[in-house]
C-alpha cells in the first residue's frame, strides 16, 4: 500500500537507476581516507582527484573520481564513483554521471547549481524552464525535495563532484 | 489483536500522539531516540517558568529559595527511580546536559586525574601508558568515543568485549578481556541497536576483582526496566531524561558517593567553587556542585523529576510487563519474508527495541516507506557503527517502544514492512 506522494518520490527512473547504476566502479584500495582523497596520480593530459562524501545520519558514503583535462576549457574526461547508500543517493549518482560526463567543469558547476536549487525548491521545481531542461533525468528528484531529511541523499554525489573537480583543478595550479 | 490494556489511560496523557501523519494516525516507534512527554511533564516545565524561576544555589530571595528547592527535589526524585542516594551531603546524582555530557564529564575528569589533578585522592582515576580501558562492541558512540579519547590522551589501550552472533555482549570472555591492567570497564546496560539486556553482574564482579571502575550506560535501561544502581553495584552510570519521558537538555551522572568525592572537576566556573583567588589555587565545592559549573538546565531538571515520579506512579512492574508484550509483538517482524532481526530473537533478556534489515532495501528507503503510513521508526546507524559492522551492515531500521505503544501499532508496522520489498522491486 503506497500512496501517491511516495510514488512521486520513488519514480521508476529512480528505482531503475538505483538498481542498475551507471559509472559505479570498484575504487577500492587507495583514496579511502579523507587525507588520501587528494590528487594521487599525475596524468599527461588530465589531473585526477577523488572526493569521499559521508551522510552522517545514515552512514552512507560515496567516493567520486574525476579526471579533468589540463587544456582549457577544462573538461571531465572521466568520472566514476564507488559507495553504498539508499536508492535516492545511488540513483542520483548514476544520473549525475550520465549528465556531466564529457562536460566542461564550468558546465558541470552550472548543473550543480541547478540541481542544488531544485533540491531546495521544496517540491516546487525551478521557475526557469531552461534550467530544468538542462537537468534532464535529474529533474525526477523534484519529489525528493519535499523531504528535508532526504535532500542530503540526493546531493551526496553532487557535493563529491564539486569537491573532486575543485581538487583536480587545484592540482593543475 | 489485543491492546496491552495494562497501560490503558496512559496513551491519552501524551498530547503529541493525537495527530495524523500523511493522513494516517501517528504510530511513534522511535522512543529509543527520544520518548514523548506526558502532559504533566510538559506542564511542569512551563509551570516552573511561570511561578518559580530563579537562579539556584545563589541569592536569598523567595524565588531563589523555591527554585533551589525544586531543583534539589528533582534530583531526589530521579535518585529514587534509579536507586541512588540523595540525602543532603551524600548526593550521588550529578545534573548534566545529558548522558553524553555525563560520560564526557567523567572521562574529562579522569583525564584531569591522570595529569595529577585532584591530588592523592584522585589517583584511583589516573591512567597511564600500559593501562587498559574496556568497552564493548555494542557501545553507542557516546560511550566509545569519550573513552577512546581518554585512552589516546593517557596512552592507555582501548579493548573491547566481543558480541555473540545475535549481538549480546559476551561475558564468557570477561576474564581474558578484563585483566589486572584494566582500570575502567564501560558498557551499556541495554544495547541501543540490539535491545539486548547485558548480564552485567559477571562484568561488574570481574572489574572489581581486578580493581577497575565499572561505568554503566543506562540510557536504554532506565526508561524500560526497574534499575537500582546500588543493587547493580556499578561505580558510575549515565542516563538522559529525554528518553525517560522527561525533557531534552538534561541528564544525570551517577557516581558512588565516595568516588564522586575523590573525582576532580571537569568543568570550571560559577557555582562549583568555595574559594577563588588570583594567586592561589581554588578550593572546589563538594559533589554534586563540584561537577555542576555554570547555570544548570533547572526547568528541565525539575520536569525530569516529575517524569521520574510519573514513571514510579505508572509502576515499573507494569512498565516492564508492557515492554514484554511489545517486545513479543515487534519480534513478529522476523516472520516477514526478507527481514532479519539484528539482535536476540527471543523475548527473554531484551527490551522492545528491535533493529532489523529488509533484504535489498536500504534503511532510509524502508523508513520513508513506513513514514508514508504515519509510522515513525529510526533508520541509519543509530550512533553505533561498530555493532552494525558486527552484523555486516552499514545501517539498519529500528523500532522501539514506549509506555504509550500498543500491540496494534507493532502489528501496523509489521504489516507496512510486508509491503516494502514489492514497492522497491516494482
Amino acid at each position: 500500500m503506497a500512496d501517491a506522494a511516495l510514488e512521486q518520490m520513488y519514480q521508476e527512473v529512480i528505482l531503475d537507476a538505483a538498481r542498475h547504476p551507471h559509472g559505479k566502479t570498484d575504487l577500492a584500495g587507495d583514496g579511502g581516507d579523507e587525507a588520501d582523497a587528494t590528487v594521487h596520480a599525475a596524468h599527461e593530459a588530465c589531473s585526477l582527484a577523488r572526493s569521499r562524501q559521508f551522510n552522517p545520519t545514515c552512514g552512507d558514503e560515496a567516493t567520486i573520481h574525476v579526471e579533468v583535462t589540463k587544456d582549457e576549457p577544462h573538461r571531465i574526461a572521466r568520472i566514476a564513483w564507488d559507495g553504498q547508500g539508499c536508492s535516492i543517493s545511488q540513483a542520483s549518482l548514476s544520473i549525475m554521471v550520465d549528465l556531466v560526463d564529457g562536460r566542461t567543469v564550468e558546465e558541470a558547476m552550472d548543473l550543480f547549481r541547478d540541481f542544488h536549487d531544485l533540491m531546495e525548491s521544496r517540491g516546487e521545481g525551478l521557475s526557469d524552464e531552461s534550467r530544468e531542461d538542462a537537468l534532464g533525468d535529474a529533474t525526477v528528484f523534484q519529489g525528493v525535495s519535499r523531504y528535508p531529511m532526504r535532500i542530503k541523499c540526493a546531493l551526496l554525489g553532487w557535493e563529491g563532484l564539486k569537491d573532486s573537480m575543485a581538487r583536480a583543478l587545484a592540482a593543475q595550479q | 489483536m489485543s491492546d496491552p490494556s495494562a497501560l490503558s489511560g496512559i496513551r491519552q496523557q501524551f498530547p503529541i500522539l493525537d495527530q495524523e501523519i500523511h493522513g494516517h494516525p501517528l504510530v511513534y516507534l522511535d522512543s529509543a531516540a527520544t520518548s514523548q512527554k506526558p502532559q504533566t511533564v510538559i506542564d511542569a516545565e512551563s509551570r516552573f517558568y511561570e511561578q518559580d524561576n530563579a537562579g539556584v544555589h545563589r541569592g536569598a530571595h523567595e524565588l531563589a529559595a523555591r527554585s533551589t528547592e525544586a531543583f534539589e527535589q528533582a534530583r531526589a526524585k530521579v535518585a529514587r527511580l534509579v536507586g541512588a542516594d540523595s540525602t543532603e551531603g551524600s548526593e550521588e546524582l550529578v545534573v548534566t546536559a545529558g548522558a553524553t555530557a555525563g560520560l564526557n564529564l567523567l572521562t574529562t575528569a579522569m583525564g584531569n586525574a591522570s595529569l595529577g589533578r585532584g591530588g592523592t585522592d584522585a589517583r584511583r582515576f589516573a591512567l597511564q601508558p600500559g593501562d587498559e580501558i574496556v568497552v564493548s562492541q555494542a557501545e553507542h558512540h557516546s560511550v566509545l568515543l569519550p573513552f577512546q579519547e581518554l585512552a589516546a590522551r593517557t596512552c592507555a589501550t582501548l579493548k573491547w568485549l566481543p558480541l555473540t552472533e545475535d549481538g549480546r555482549i559476551r561475558t564468557d570472555v570477561a576474564d581474558q578481556v578484563i585483566t589486572s591492567r584494566t582500570r575502567v570497564v564501560a558498557v551499556t546496560h541495554v544495547g541501543n541497536v540490539t535491545g539486548a539486556i547485558t548480564d552485567i553482574a559477571p562484568l561488574v564482579q570481574r572489574a572489581h576483582e581486578v580493581g577497575a571502575l565499572f561505568v554503566l550506560d543506562a540510557c536504554q535501561s532506565v526508561p524500560h526496566l526497574a534499575v537500582d544502581f546500588h543493587a547493580l553495584d556499578v561505580d558510575f552510570a549515565a542516563f538522559s531524561a529525554h528518553k525517560m519521558y522527561g525533557p531534552t537538555g538534561v541528564g544525570f551522572l551517577y557516581g558512588r558517593r565516595e568516588l564522586l568525592e575523590a573525582l576532580p572537576p571537569a568543568q570550571f566556573g560559577g557555582s562549583m567553587v568555595e574559594l577563588a583567588y588570583l594567586d592561589r589555587p581554588a578550593q572546589y565545592m563538594a559533589p554534586p556542585a563540584r561537577f555542576e559549573a555554570g547555570t544548570q538546565p533547572v526547568a528541565q531538571a525539575v520536569a525530569a523529576g516529575v517524569a521520574a515520579d510519573w514513571m514510579l506512579g505508572v509502576g515499573m512492574d507494569r512498565i516492564e510487563e508492557h515492554e514484554r508484550a511489545m517486545t513479543r509483538a515487534l519480534l513478529g517482524l522476523a516472520d516477514v519474508p526478507g527481514v532479519r532481526i539484528l539482535g536476540p530473537q527471543e523475548t527473554q533478556g531484551r527490551i522492545g527495541t528491535v533493529a532489523f534489515e529488509v533484504e535489498g532495501v536500504h534503511p532510509h528507503d524502508v523508513g520513508q516507506y513506513v513514514d508514508a503510513q504515519g509510522i515513525a521508526i529510526r533508520v541509519g546507524h543509530h550512533c553505533a557503527q561498530p555493532v552494525h559492522r558486527h552484523f555486516g551492515v552499514f545501517a539498519s531500521n529500528r523500532a522501539s517502544t514506549g509506555v504509550y505503544n500498543t500491540v496494534d501499532e507493532a502489528e501496523a508496522l509489521i504489516e507496512a514492512v510486508r509491503g516494502v520489498r514489492a514497492f522497491f522491486a516494482r
